[in-house]
């Protein structure tokens, strides 16, 4: 069975162009060029992906998100043509699991699509007890940690931070989402702490620790994985 | 008064002599105040002796109890003639007092209710001169250049507004970069800096808020007269007043400043988000569009592809005329886009904006002109411009597949031409704000509906160009009207070209 894709957009352009691009990729679309018609859609046909536009006349795309999220798990993809982070953070912070920035081309979305539909198999809690990536091995049932097979010893918080990463490999985690999930909803506000583990973190598993190959930086929304070079 | 005595026989009872005497003191203090009692207690106490206390005509008294009556007169006409005295100065005093205050709630009053501010210093500077009387005053205050210009003079010897007053230019700087005043109370201070070695001929005391210095009083009083500490109030107080005048107009001015930047920051705001809206949707469209083509994967469906181009084809079309709508607007606001005005036939204008349009745009428009052989002076090309952004508008906020009507007619000697549209209407209340630049419809905002709100802006600022009003009303029973209205100059008998 194809991968379903449904993509809510108000611009006909845009629909059509996303439908020829993920046609010719193997997927099946469904378009929807309102957000009430896009929730009406989503729950009549339960797609696999939601690639959502944030700006939509009447129901916006953070609505459709909200609801979305309350009855599915099944990844969405914001696209916006805003540059405020703060659209980027609400969105995420809302369930959305990755942003595009308009304008984009076919490449960059279908490299979001593979990202985020790989992690689908691992909801939540690893089915393997391993995760490796390039030089860098986390043994989840030991609480262990290699580079270049040399164990690296970490903190209890560094390592929770790393495996929560790991396990939402190539996403974007807003600073609210690392901080609520590792340290606990009421340190949801102390970007600090994050920001002094992560610097740890990245000189502890990072050949480079400043151009990370991990752990990437995304300016004032969060942190992501990165297991594509 | 002897003589009335004398003439009047008054003199048969001496005891009415004193009370006679007494009446002139009385009078002469309550006339001419103080020092005229004294001279009139001492008078009297002479000729009362002189002409009726026996001997008479001489200076020399006989009898003890007539010396005894003469003192005790004396002493009564003394105090009787200070106490009127005294009376007569609180008189004068509280009438002051009253002219004082009066002004002052005159100032008051000038201050709270003249917004102009050279008018209310001027009416400030005229109670001032009711007061202090001087010879010359002025209200002084730099301009936004640093230079200090008379607002408000009097003069006393006439002469008017152009009249020169001996302000000096050395003493106003001082007083405005020192704040301190020159020649108003005892300090000398100013000495050193001046060069004077006396006291200078005129005051200058500045006008502060805040120790800000906002201006210069400048005060000449008639020959060596000196001001009393009231009076010297009086004019702090008025100084005061114009104090608050100049601060309040100071505060004006930087409030309309604030408001003009917040207008320019308005339509910055509003030009870099439909930059981020308006022309990134169809750079995305075409982005997505040829990506999708280039992108590795199954062959593309030659009727995909072809619809995916012309819609690549559209979009730079749209993006093309944003950027001509926005250009043609800031060359039109800057007065780079003069309209030619000539003669020009209503069908052929309107036959040119038919052009714009495609077959299936065309369907929709319907046209109804009313004598359409009759010609209106006006720049073909602009009003084209017009006739096309309306007829676009109408159609994209018409629901698809409806019909929009072109109608022309003549009423009242003007040329009318009208666009209808069955859309969903103007806002309520907001009708005329369509035209403001970088207006959307509430929303619309956000909407597909390709637009920035630059078109309707320019359709005004076409029609205004070439004498024409441009207004929105809403239909009864839905949609929209935009009404053009031109001066009706028909050829014939209308303004010709002019022929050199």
């Amino acid at each position: 069975m194809n991968t379903k894709v449904l993509v809510i957009d108000d611009e006909p352009q845009i629909r059509r162009a996303l439908r020829a691009g993920l046609e010719r990729s193997g997927y099946e679309v469904i378009l929807a060029a309102s957000g009430e018609e896009g929730l009406d859609l989503a729950a009549l046909h339960n797609p696999d992906l939601i690639i959502l536009d944030l700006a939509m006349p009447g129901t916006d795309g953070y609505e459709v998100c909200r609801q979305v999220r309350s009855w599915s798990r099944a990844p969405i993809i914001v696209l916006s043509v805003r540059e405020g982070e703060e659209d980027k953070i609400k969105a995420l912070d809302l369930g959305a699991d990755d942003y595009l920035t308009k304008p984009f081309g076919m490449g960059e979305l279908s490299a979001r699509l593979r990202a985020v539909l790989r992690r689908t198999s691992v909801p939540g809690e690893p089915d393997e007890p391993t995760f490796s990536c390039e030089n860098l091995a986390v043994d989840f049932a030991h609480r262990r940690v290699t580079v270049d097979g040399q164990e690296v010893h970490l903190t209890p918080k560094e390592y929770d931070l790393l495996r929560y990463m790991c396990l939402n490999a190539d996403r974007v985690l807003t600073h609210r989402q690392l901080l609520t999930k590792v340290w606990g909803p009421e340190y949801a506000d102390d970007s600090h702490t994050l920001r002094v583990h992560i610097a740890n973190l990245r000189n502890k598993i990072e050949k480079t620790p400043e151009r990370p190959r991990f752990v990437h930086t995304e300016t004032r929304v969060g942190y992501r994985f990165r297991t594509a070079g | 008064m002897t003589g009335i005595i004398k003439t009047t026989g008054a003199d048969a009872s001496i005891a009415n002599i004193p009370m006679l005497y007494l009446l002139v003191v009385i009078g002469a203090a309550l006339l001419l105040g103080r020092a005229a009692a004294i001279l009139a207690s001492i008078a009297s106490f002479f000729s009362f002796d002189y002409f009726f206390v026996a001997p008479r005509y001489q200076l020399t008294v006989q009898e003890p109890a007539e010396w005894l009556a003469l003192c005790i007169f004396l002493l009564t006409a003394t105090v009787t003639g200070q106490l009127m005295a005294l009376l007569r100065a609180r008189a004068e005093e509280a009438q002051r007092r009253k002219l004082e205050t009066a002004a002052l709630a005159e100032a008051s009053w000038a201050v709270a209710s003249e917004l102009d501010r050279d008018v209310a210093l001027r009416k400030v500077l005229s109670r001032l001169a009711e007061i202090v009387r001087p010879e010359e005053a002025a209200l002084l205050a730099p301009d936004d250049k640093g230079e200090c210009h008379a607002i408000a003079k009097y003069r006393a010897a006439g002469g008017g507004e152009e009249a020169a007053l001996g302000i000096a230019g050395d003493a106003i700087k001082f007083v405005l970069a020192e704040g301190r005043s020159i020649g108003w109370d005892k300090s000398r201070h100013w000495q050193k800096a001046l060069g004077e070695a006396d006291r200078p001929s005129a005051a200058y005391l500045p006008i502060v808020t805040e120790n800000q210095v906002l201006g210069v009083l400048y005060l000449r009083l008639p020959g060596t007269r000196r001001l009393v500490p009231i009076e010297m109030q009086v004019v702090d107080s008025l100084a005061n007043h114009a104090a608050v005048l100049l601060q309040r107009d100071r505060l004006m001015k930087a409030q309309a400043r604030a408001q003009a930047l917040a207008e320019a920051d308005r339509l910055k705001t509003a030009l870099l988000s439909m930059v981020s809206h308006d022309f990134r949707s169809p750079l995305t469209s075409i982005k997505a569009s040829v990506s999708s083509i280039l992108e590795d994967g199954s062959p593309v469906d030659p009727e995909v592809q072809r619809g995916l181009l012309q819609g690549v084809v559209q979009e730079t079309d749209r993006l093309n005329r944003m950027v001509g709508n926005i250009l043609d607007l800031s060359r039109l606001e800057s007065g780079a886009w003069q309209p030619l005005a000539e003669p020009t036939s209503v069908a052929e204008l309107v036959g040119a904006a038919l052009d714009c349009f495609g077959k299936e745009e065309n369907e929709r428009i319907h046209v109804e002109l009313d004598r359409a052989v009759a010609e209106v002076t006006v720049d073909a090309v602009q009003m084209v411009q017009v006739l096309k952004n309306l007829l676009e508008n109408s159609l994209k906020y018409s629901p698809p597949g409806s019909a929009v009507e072109l109608a022309t007619h003549w009423q009242d000697g003007l040329f009318v031409l009208e666009v209808l549209d069955c859309g969903p209407g103007l806002p309520r209340g907001d009708e005329q704000r369509v035209f403001e630049p970088f207006y959307r419809a509430p929303g619309w905002k956000e909407s597909a509906v390709p637009g920035v709100g630059i078109g309707l802006a320019l359709c005004r600022g076409l029609v205004e160009a070439n004498g024409g009003h441009l207004s929105a009303l809403n239909r009864e029973g839905g949609g929209c009207v935009f009404r053009v209205t031109l001066p009706h100059n028909e050829t014939s008998q209308g303004k010709q070209r002019d022929p050199s």
